[in-house]
């Protein structure tokens, strides 16, 4: 990863692009420090986010997925929502244990508002059912609502259509419209190159840790520099 | 403290760093592959000395070949622990491996208060209960056993793990199963043999022990702590230092002993174990590795 | 919640709670009432236990050790102290906390399972703390002649007073833990033990949580051993060995994970093992003494066959007769 920096605007869907090794999930992993970048920062609103410990980063507002879905099996879709919101609550040990008044509430309001998030990505019908025994596709979107549960202002999607088929794929691209209408910005890191195109509002292309390319969909699409990298993956893939 | 007192706490040091070198031994090819860690090593090295003093008192061997014999059988004891216990938990969870060597732990425990009885066993020494004299400090003939056959036994494991097809297969292993099934290695197979010399080595220094401090059912657990603490001292998964790790550990006791009171000495191992958990988790000898999402 | 209280679920609960209750209206005899009561003093310890393993997934091989403290602590505020129970059981629960703490800090920061080697050290070096500092805790003797447990004016001389002294903490005990586990800390709990990558990505601080409940759980197993040596009037280091230790890991892995009804009835299970003929009429001196030789067996062989053929435990086995109910019981 070299050297890379980009805006992302307020309510956009942004998408990072680029060959395998590209360094996409690095950037990510970097993002929400999970990994520490050897030199350089990264900066989210002009605070400092390199450095923090990973679980904190989410308060600043960022919340992910990744791509091999970490979910929690043994708990129900609405549980997982639920334990998604954990930035955003209070309730403690003690607190909780005792069943002080104002817990009640809170577990009232964050167990409305996963129902809700759940009804957001299209999955109101899998509220009790436990994240083990929902089908691929839809576990992806379980993830988004959980991430979405912590109220990011920013929320980094990573790899989300991998797996999915074309319907999955199509209810993937509408739950990202309703979440992007509803005034989060999303950055997707992305293969399927008609997801990309069809969603975002703007693309960043990366190659071998550079940014190579930035603009809309349109250009990008006939940007020689980029059809050039593509075109050097495909005849390294065909050697 | 005189020069020759202190040198005798050193030398007994070195004697207890030499068995717990070989109980690290033992975690550190068990974690090697499978990741996990084996709660029921310290119940080899009991069994160790339990079965050679069986072979050598009830059936009457010559002590060579009861301590053979001995080995041999905890050996197959491990083999067979992994083969009903650990292999059919087929996902490999390691909480799950975990907890059941605990489980084994205690069976294993349990069963030698069965067949041996409650009571604490000795075997002679090997060649002599005589001692030799070292720039003035004592040390027994058989705590030169103990040193000679930790250091062929270091050896043979080297040899093993460096010049023998088997020994790739295990270092394969350990850095990654897949591949290693990928070129014809059956991963499955090195667990088991792991498991059986994880409990050769930790039957050799129960063995090699017995003659100067005798045995019994119960004497697993603590020799096990130190031995994972030594383990963790040279930084776990790395034979050498865990070795190393062995050798540290017995001079920190024994120093112990010598300036503070012998009463704690078993606590040693403890702090050492959270110590090395705090400051330097990768262990003395280690390098500082970064985990990977 | 939206979920529906099961009808069932509410009635099974009522009656055990009656029925534990009731009991010594139903019997005066001592010896049941006494096993009985240690039931109850293993129940508040699994308590911990339950959350810890089941919810956190963490494995502690040195309850006892945090058993015995509240045990020696207890008594010894009390017989050399002269302090009033309240303030020994008070002790008791600030040493096995910051006991814990102090074992919890290095050993849950990592990655993997060290919390077990450190508590299995622990357990050990306490071991030989119970037997060495006789000035606290007598020695190999132990300490007898510990005064029954008083609360101002109220005295549980009896044995069913005691019986219900322990039962009444046990209870309160596990309506905290039930309270806890379906609310936020405890959904932090099963999220770390499901995924710590995920948990993390939430804004779990995964070592924290786990710090707290091994905290929990050892003050829990200090707060049994303040009962146990007030109700039993004597204390030896015996009581507090690894076998113990192992015996506690057994109840709570045959209890299962993510529950709370499964530990408990596990707990009862395993307590009752060696103190059969209580519950077994006419059962013949020598079967009861082949069981008590055996018992360690059990255990680890218990402990194995669940991980083996029933990783849930029993709390997995309850879920699957009350589908509905996603979390906890």
């Amino acid at each position: 990863m070299d050297d890379v920096s980009f805006d992302v605007h307020d309510g956009q869907i942004k998408a990072v692009i680029g060959p395998n090794g590209a360094g996409k999930s690095t950037l990510f992993n970097v993002m929400t420090a999970f990994d520490r970048p050897d030199a350089g920062s990264v900066l989210f609103d002009g605070d400092e986010v390199t450095g923090k410990r990973p679980h904190l980063i989410v308060r600043s507002g960022i919340a992910r997925t990744f791509q091999n879905t970490q979910l929690f099996e043994d708990m129900t879709a609405r549980e997982n929502v639920m334990a998604g919101a954990h930035a955003v609550t209070k309730a403690g040990f003690f607190a909780s244990a005792l069943r002080l008044p104002w817990t009640v509430q809170e577990e009232r309001d964050v167990a409305e508002e996963a129902a809700r998030l759940l009804r957001l990505v299209g999955l109101g019908e899998w509220t009790n059912t436990p994240a083990a025994d929902m089908p691929h596709g839809l576990r992806r979107l379980l993830e988004i609502a959980r991430a979405l549960a912590a109220r990011p202002r920013v929320l980094l999607l990573d790899e989300p259509a991998a797996g999915l088929n074309m319907a999955e794929t199509v209810a993937l691209a509408e739950a990202l419209y309703r979440i992007r209408d509803e005034g989060t910005t999303i950055v997707v890191v992305e293969h399927d190159m008609g997801l990309v195109m069809e969603v975002s509002d703007e693309i960043v292309v990366l190659d071998r840790g550079r940014k190579i390319a930035e603009g809309p969909p349109r250009l990008i699409q006939k940007d020689p520099v980029v059809i050039a990298a593509y075109l050097g993956e495909e005849e390294a893939d065909e050697l | 403290m005189g020069a020759v007192e202190l040198l005798q706490f050193a030398l007994a040091g070195l004697k207890n760093g030499a068995i717990y070198a070989l109980v690290a031994l033992g975690f550190t090819l068990v974690y090697a592959a499978t990741g996990a860690i084996n709660f029921a090593q310290g119940e080899f090295y009991m069994l160790g000395g339990m079965l050679s003093v069986w072979a050598y008192a009830g059936l009457g061997l010559p002590l060579p070949l009861a301590g053979l014999v001995g080995v041999a059988m905890t050996a197959l004891v491990g083999g067979v622990f992994e083969l009903l216990a650990v292999r059919p938990r087929k996902d490999g969870d390691l909480l799950a491996i975990i907890i059941i060597t605990v489980g084994g732990s205690m069976v294993l425990s349990s069963a030698a208060r069965h067949l041996f009885g409650p009571l604490e066993k000795a075997l002679p020494a090997f060649t002599s209960t005589g001692t030799v004299s070292i720039f003035g400090a004592v040390l027994e003939i058989q705590s030169l056993w103990i040193l000679g056959l930790t250091t062929l036994a270091v050896v043979a494991l080297w040899y093993l793990y460096n010049r023998t097809s088997l020994g790739r297969a295990m270092r394969a292993c350990a850095v990654n199963r897949d591949a290693a099934r990928l070129v014809g290695i059956d991963p499955r197979r090195i667990v088991t043999v792991s498991f059986m010399l994880a409990a050769a080595l930790g039957a050799l220094a129960g063995l090699a022990v017995t003659p100067l401090t005798q045995t019994a059912f119960d004497v697993g657990p603590s020799v096990g702590i130190k031995g994972f603490a030594a383990a963790i001292l040279g930084g776990l998964g790395n034979p050498i230092a865990a070795v190393a790790g062995g050798i540290v550990l017995g001079m920190l006791e024994s120093m112990s002993i010598a300036f503070i009171s012998s009463t704690y000495k078993d606590a040693i191992a403890l702090v050492v174990l959270l110590g090395v958990l705090f400051w330097r988790p990768q262990g003395i000898f280690g390098a500082s590795r970064r985990e990977k999402v | 919640m939206v979920k529906r209280p099961d009808i069932r679920l509410i009635a099974i609960v009522a009656i055990a709670l009656v029925a534990v209750f009731a009991l010594p209206m139903l019997t005066s005899e001592r010896y049941l009432l006494r096993v009985f009561t240690f039931v109850g003093v293993n129940v508040i310890i699994i308590t911990g236990m339950a959350l810890l393993f089941g919810y956190a997934g963490q494995v502690s091989l040195g309850h006892a050790a945090f058993y015995g403290i509240g045990a020696y602590a207890s008594a010894f505020a009390v017989l050399t102290l002269g302090w009033p129970w309240v303030a020994g059981v008070a002790l008791a629960l600030v040493l096995t906390a910051v006991g814990g703490l102090l074992l919890a800090l290095p050993s849950l920061r990592l990655k993997g399972h060290y919390l077990a080697m450190a508590t299995l050290g622990f357990g050990e070096i306490m071991k030989v703390v119970f037997v060495e500092a006789r000035p606290v805790t007598g020695g190999p003797d132990g300490l007898s002649g510990i005064p029954y447990p008083t609360l101002g004016p109220l005295e549980f001389d009896t044995a069913g007073t005691a019986y219900w002294l322990v039962w009444g903490v046990a209870a309160v005990a596990l309506l905290l833990a039930y309270n806890v586990v379906r609310s936020r800390a405890g959904r932090a709990m099963r999220a770390l033990h499901g995924s710590e990558l995920g948990a993390t990505a939430c804004g779990i601080d995964i070592t924290g949580v786990k710090v707290r409940v091994f905290v929990i759980s050892a003050a829990l197993a200090g707060l049994a051993g303040a009962l146990y040596a007030h109700v039993v009037g004597f204390v030896s280091p015996s009581t507090f060995s690894l076998h113990v230790s192992v015996l506690l890991v057994a109840m709570a892995v045959l209890g299962g994970t993510g529950s709370l009804a499964g530990p408990v009835i596990a707990t009862v299970i395993l307590t009752l093992i060696p103190y059969s003929d209580a519950v077994i009429p006419g059962l013949s001196r020598t079967a009861l003494e082949t069981i008590q030789e055996w018992q360690e067996d059990i255990y680890g062989l218990t402990i194995i066959a669940v991980m083996l053929f029933v990783p849930g435990g029993i709390g997995s086995l309850i879920r699957r007769i009350f589908p509905e109910r996603g979390d906890a019981g």
